[in-house]
């Protein structure tokens, strides 16, 4: 196998690997701005230069040559290389910061320049903290500028499009998101105009820069040049703390990450998952922060008054005691995790009714054979496995409305918004209501409404259009103890818990609301059948057990990036 | 001093490139001197093929008129094996933009169809069928006059299909550039003409591999496309044997600048500067002493007067007096010029026409400006200057492209060599720079 020397170290390597990238995948903590695994590399930073030489080769035997201790003699080349545009070859020899002075002043060198022209107005921008431009300065730069001029000015807070606002002036001309745009998103609609240290990255004339990613270039520009319009101001990086999770706008289940400041979502990463999103987002996923924290519901209701969960409880299980089953209608839901749906079915099987439908949530044309799908919900495929199918809305309407259901039992869903039927139908009807929001179209009808944690709030699984289980991690609390929820708070969140903005110091905006692994076995309990589960990894578990169409699939083996189930013959 | 001359008896040399014919630009004058001949030789005769007239180009000796003196005839056996569905590209470059640099635009102006047979001739060595060629914006004039004159040559069938029935078809076309220094640089002019803005490329892969649109390309000057058909209609041993041996042939000097004769002279390589500057420019202006010449466009580094007793135009010699032949645009400065000023000029120049992509160029060279503004002005440091070097060494070698060499040169070589008048403007320092790198 090829080898390659880099300070000294011998490593083995296959194919022919860029230098750079197989630097940073060993350890070797290289500095550098414009290059990007997913793209081009342009070589134009010039901060990932290093040492790079090659045995000497005799012309004539195609051998190295050998000094005197029988070592092959290294000739360097002239002038020090970039990393990221050299492609690796056997017996490359190759000095790093870390072993050579010239890289070591050329790094130097090219931050002061980098810096000459950069505004330096870390303590007002977005991007302090975490910055590249401002960790490297401070590992690998000048510790002061010998720039004695007026630094060029450029536009500031130009709106691009309807995301994403430049301040030309941070800009270092890296063209990462230019790159985006032509080779990633395709849509060209980023360009640099001017020249020379007056560039700067910009729109063609008359073009909106609209494009449904146009988001992601704010997290690949290595300064605060690009912001986002939603999120700039809004919060300090280290005010905040950031949970990994999955996106649940869609049926895609693009992993990302949930930034929770004070409890409340203030923005949304793309998690690199190379087998779903890779590294990117869509703007819809990016934009989905203020469901979680607006018009959540203050606690349980029975008859629209706010009641405790104790009474809310009883009041359900007082609504399923002594009915007909096959008078009661279960509607699970593709907004809960595969857990929920799989109490509800136990549960409706308890109290002998039919195994439960759920509601489709499908917006035709809405794909674009990337990240966005038709299919809104996040967990369709994940009912569908749990044997629930998408309901006939014309035939739950008849049922409904021809006085066939005594008792609505709805998971996590809005079945009057959804067009099923009006709240005025459902006065004759006992409903039970698991919901998210106050602005829920069927809670005016529900005899019970029990506010349900949303995905940021919950542990469960999720199956995405593809296939792939993945898991949902709690990023944000909720009012009352939950020790499993807190547990996993924990576990998710190394990097940040104990700042003055987290839960544990700050129990501001916490909604009082359950999860189903919780809400459901309660009210079963009180029904007298005891759903024993010591949490959601235990149903999980089971789950994975004893139903074949997720086998496999337990927390363990999901961890961070998800796993992929076989197909079955229901859905296949 | 004759003797040392490498250029032979250069004053009965005969002008090649640039004859002495009046309306020579024109294409019947053209035809009557020898017109097309080289082409039709190459194409009806069974004397050449391509491989030999590659050949004959390597034994010509010819290095690049470009600026950084390849040999041509090397360059063009560089393209791969043709590949019949593989198109292949020839790019002349016509984006002469140098300061000091003048002599291809007298070349399209006195002898286009010279450089169009230069471009034919090159594109049936490399069996290529699509030549452009690549002129500055600014050149709007000479633009008009090569695109009229590149319509007669259709028009007689010395280009396009089936070129004099020898079954060798090759199209040019003329792409008008707009008015950047940097798309001379033979990669970022490839960006040019694929439409796309003028970020130079990185190398490796060179253009015989992956140049226009990923094509293999061949990029040439205009001047050594100029040659191309001098070589075929006398031989590569005759071009060989004019002027300097290792760097041969008759060259364009474009001498401007304080003489009594500025202009664009064609004559051997290897001649003595002292005989450029004293008689074929006429002296200096005004009798005045020679203080500093730049021997081949701006970027090449400053030669002093007390420099270039005995020094020749041709690569080895420049470069052993720690210079380059460039692109042989001499600029010569008498005795009252301001050396601080003229530097100023030219940082100013590589500012404005540093396209931006690579780092150290883009704030290199506007900060080298505001450096010697600074000490134009009369408001500089001691320490500035050393500081100037520092940037030098901080820009050298460290871009895509050598633009930011070619900016960075001039402030050292001018430094290095005129010390004492950048120092006589300059305030002693007894306040160290804040912020003076400790290695630096």
């Amino acid at each position: 196998m090829p080898t390659i020397t880099i300070d000294n170290q011998n490593y083995e390597f296959e194919g022919r690997p860029r230098l750079l990238q197989f630097c940073l995948d060993n350890g070797v903590d290289l500095p550098h701005f414009c290059y990007h695994p997913s793209m081009s590399a342009p070589a134009n930073c010039r901060q990932c230069l290093v040492d790079v030489g090659m045995p000497q080769m005799n012309r004539e035997t195609r051998e190295s040559n050998l000094d005197d201790d029988g070592n092959p003699i290294i000739q360097f080349m002239p002038k020090l290389q970039t990393s990221c545009s050299m492609d690796m070859t056997d017996g490359m020899v190759v000095k790093t910061h870390c072993s050579s002075d010239a890289v070591v002043r050329a790094q130097k060198d090219t931050l002061e320049f980098l810096l000459i022209n950069h505004p330096l107005d870390c303590p007002i921008c977005d991007q302090a903290g975490h910055c590249p431009l401002q960790n490297q300065a401070y590992k690998h730069g000048p510790e002061s500028s010998r720039f004695e001029f007026q630094k060029v000015h450029k536009p500031k807070h130009v709106d691009l499009g309807p995301n994403v606002v430049l301040d030309a002036e941070r800009c270092i001309n890296c063209t990462r998101c230019i790159r985006f745009t032509s080779e990633i998103s395709k849509s060209n609609q980023l360009t640099i105009i001017e020249r020379g240290v007056k560039n700067y990255p910009m729109t063609p004339p008359g073009i909106e820069f609209d494009d449904p990613y146009s988001m992601n270039v704010i997290d690949i520009c290595p300064v605060g040049a690009l912001t986002s319009k939603e999120h700039r101001f809004g919060a300090r990086v280290w005010e905040m703390s950031k949970t990994a999770s999955i996106s649940t706008v869609g049926s895609k289940g693009s992993n990302c990450y949930y930034w929770v400041k004070d409890n409340q979502i203030m923005k949304v990463t793309p998690r690199t998952n190379m087998s779903v999103n890779e590294y990117w987002l869509s703007d819809e996923e990016r934009l989905d922060c203020d469901r979680f924290n607006k018009n959540r519901p203050t606690g349980p209701t029975v008859e629209n008054a706010e009641v405790s969960w104790e009474m809310a409880y009883k009041a359900a299980s007082d609504c399923l005691t002594g009915i007909d089953g096959s008078r009661a209608l279960f509607v699970g839901s593709a907004y809960a995790t595969v857990e929920d749906n799989y109490l509800l079915t136990k549960l409706a099987t308890a109290v002998g009714a039919p195994t439960p439908v759920y509601l489709a949530h499908v917006e035709e044309g809405h794909a674009d054979g990337w990240l966005k799908t038709d299919d809104r919900a996040p967990n369709s495929q994940g009912c569908e496995r749990l044997g629930l199918h998408a309901a006939d809305v014309k035939e739950l309407k008849a049922r409904i409305t021809g006085g066939e259901v005594d008792v609505l039992y709805v998971l996590e869903d809005d079945i009057v918004a959804a067009g099923v039927c009006t709240a005025k139908q459902l006065k004759k009807v006992k409903v039970i209501l698991h919901h998210y929001h106050t602005t829920n179209q069927t809670l005016p009808a529900a005899d019970v409404a029990l506010p349900a944690a949303m995905a940021v709030e919950t542990v469960g699984s999720f199956v995405n259009g593809d296939l792939r289980a993945q898991r949902l991690r709690p990023a944000k609390s909720i009012a009352g103890v939950n020790r499993t929820l807190s547990m996993e708070i924990g576990k998710c969140r190394a990097d940040a818990h104990g700042t003055p903005f987290d839960k544990w110091y700050n129990e501001s905006n916490l909604v009082n609301c359950q999860p189903g692994w919780v809400s459901i076995p309660e009210i079963a309990s009180r029904l007298g059948h005891e759903m024993q589960y010591k949490g959601p990894r235990n149903i999980m578990a089971e789950l994975a057990e004893s139903d074949s169409g997720f086998t496999g699939a337990t927390y363990e083996a999901m961890g961070e990036f998800g796993v992929s189930l076989e197909p079955i013959g229901v859905t296949a | 001093m004759e003797t040392q001359s490498k250029a032979g008896d250069w004053r009965a040399f005969k002008r090649v490139l640039m004859p002495p014919v009046k309306d020579l630009h024109k294409l019947e004058v053209y035809e009557e001197h020898e017109g097309y001949a080289a082409l039709r030789e190459v194409l009806t005769t069974d004397k050449w093929d391509p491989t030999s007239v590659t050949n004959e180009m390597k034994k010509s000796g010819l290095k690049g008129r470009g600026g950084a003196g390849f040999p041509t005839g090397l360059k063009w056996s560089f393209m791969p094996p043709v590949d019949p569905d593989i198109p292949r590209f020839l790019c002349c470059n016509g984006d002469e933009s140098e300061p000091g640099t003048f002599k291809d635009r007298q070349l399209m102006e006195y002898n286009p169809h010279l450089v169009l047979e230069g471009m034919l001739i090159a594109a049936y060595a490399m069996s290529i069928k699509t030549a452009f060629l690549y002129i500055r914006g600014e050149f709007a004039d000479w633009i008009t006059l090569m695109e009229g004159e590149l319509e007669k040559a259709y028009a007689k069938g010395y280009v396009g299909q089936d070129i004099m029935g020898s079954g060798f078809s090759c199209e040019i076309v003329i792409h008008k550039g707009a008015g950047a220094y940097i798309c001379g640089e033979e990669s970022s002019l490839m960006e040019s003409l694929e439409g796309k803005r003028a970020y130079p490329r990185i190398k490796p892969p060179f253009p015989a591999q992956k140049g226009v649109w990923g094509y293999p390309t061949t990029i040439n000057n205009v001047e050594s496309l100029a040659c191309a058909p001098l070589i075929i209609r006398n031989g590569g041993d005759w071009y060989a044997g004019i002027g300097a041996e290792a760097h041969p042939g008759p060259v364009l000097y474009g001498i401007s600048g304080h003489v009594n004769r500025p202009g664009v002279y064609e004559y051997p390589t290897g001649m003595l500067i002292t005989d450029l500057i004293y008689e074929v420019a006429g002296g200096m202006r005004g009798g005045k002493k020679l203080k500093a010449l730049i021997p081949g466009g701006s970027s090449t580094p400053i030669l002093r007067a007390d420099m270039i007793e005995g020094l020749t135009m041709d690569a080895n010699s420049l470069r052993d007096a720690g210079s380059m032949m460039g692109t042989s645009g001499m600029l010569i400065m008498d005795e009252d010029t301001d050396i601080v000023a003229w530097l100023r000029r030219i940082t100013h120049f590589y500012h404005h026409e540093s396209c931006g992509q690579c780092t150290p160029c883009r704030e290199g060279t506007g900060w080298l400006e505001n450096i010697v503004t600074r000490i134009d002005e009369g408001e500089g440091n001691f320490r500035d200057l050393d500081l100037l070097l520092d940037l030098c060494t901080q820009m050298e070698g460290r871009t895509v492209c050598a633009l930011a060499d070619a900016a960075a040169w001039p402030v050292r070589y001018t430094i290095d060599r005129f010390r004492d008048e950048f120092e006589a403007r300059c305030r002693p320092s007894l306040i160290p720079s804040g912020g003076v790198l400790e290695n630096a």
